[in-house]
């Protein structure tokens, strides 16, 4: 027994260290770029002049078009590609954003998808997040003031639903126990 | 029969008096609209806690004239089909199966005041309030069947 609460003071003991180095680890609180919130590393290839100066032009080299649809941002997993004239390119500091149309039925617009940045002689694709579309279009698609209701009702609407089940699911299992009279 | 035996303390009916309507009014202000905080959720769970307060007041008898439990039945059913039901099946039917599912831009109300305007509407008018009446329901009709275990005992001590 003794062992045993030993062994269970080590373990609340290490979590507490894991939790005090994660807290030192995060971000600041409310950073709208940090990286988790931003974008997500695909891949890198080499920083070429003939890479570097189509881009500046505003077209996407193939290298990059192939190896993003070889990850799998293919038309057939319902991600928009990088096909010639749906697509424009802004140059921003340290980098390029692509915007890419989006074929849905409702929001055909210009949407950032990919984020290039120039590092030490390679150019790093980075993918813009779900939640840069949350927080940049819920103005534009929702017209609603509160980010949190449209996130919590429109963009994550499947989520919401079946919390909902879960809930009524809950008061039904309780019927089930304990309501002993006919009476509904 | 237990309506007399229920201690009716005079200072907890009269604040209980006072304060439902208000707790129902902030329940609603809570679960509709977009401007405060909160969401379909906590609204419902404020609403609940007001018929909460009315039985713990009152005695279970009084808060079943108040609020039966078909109604119960009855909210969380709606609830549930508001959001899952009418959201949905709208449109899908609406668009004659192009438009996915919860895509709210093709209710029929689109063509009238916009796209963008409908699914702001929809979600914090009908699709909150559709999750608020759920869980109202749910809490209530919870602790309505955990209130009853204290009635069948006391029916049989006697």
């Amino acid at each position: 027994m003794k062992s045993l609460s030993l062994l269970a003071l080590i373990c609340v003991l290490l979590l507490a260290v894991m939790f005090g180095y994660v807290i030192e680890d995060i971000p600041a609180f409310g950073d709208a770029n940090s990286p988790p919130n931003k974008y997500v590393k695909l891949f890198s290839v080499d920083a070429e002049d003939s890479l570097v100066s189509s881009l500046n032009a505003g077209v996407i080299p193939p290298e990059i078009k192939n190896r993003t649809e070889e990850i799998g941002y293919t038309k057939e997993n319902n991600f928009p590609t990088l096909d010639e004239g749906k697509y424009e390119i802004n140059r921003t500091e340290g980098g390029w954003d692509v915007l890419v149309m989006k074929d849905e039925l409702y929001y055909p617009g210009p949407e950032k998808f990919y984020f290039i940045k120039e590092e030490d002689g390679r150019l790093d694709i980075y993918r813009y997040s779900i939640p840069v579309r949350w927080e940049e279009k819920t103005i534009e698609e929702t017209e609603l003031p509160d980010m949190v209701t449209s996130g919590l009702a429109d963009y994550r609407g499947y989520d919401t639903m079946y919390e909902e089940t879960v809930i009524f699911t809950g008061a039904l299992s309780v019927i089930l126990l304990l309501r002993r009279e006919e009476r509904l | 029969m237990s309506q007399k035996k229920h201690d009716e303390d005079v200072i907890i009916t009269t604040i209980s008096r006072l304060m439902i309507p208000f707790i129902l009014l902030y329940g609603l202000y809570v679960m509709v609209g977009t401007e405060g905080a909160g969401g379909g959720f906590q609204g419902g769970t404020v609403l609940a806690a007001a018929f909460i307060l009315l039985v713990t007041a009152f005695g279970i008898n009084k808060g079943r004239e108040k609020m039966p439990e078909s109604w119960n039945a009855l909210f969380k059913s709606l609830g549930l089909y508001l959001y899952a039901g009418v959201g949905g099946l709208l449109c899908i039917i609406f668009s004659l199966g192009k438009a996915q599912f919860l895509n709210y831009c093709a209710i029929p109300l689109a063509s009238i005041i916009g796209g963008p305007a409908t699914r702001g509407f929809w979600v914090s008018h009908v699709v909150e309030v559709g999750i608020g009446v759920t869980v109202m329901g749910a809490f209530v009709s919870i602790f309505y069947d955990l209130a009853r275990k204290d009635e069948v005992l006391e029916e049989e001590e006697r």
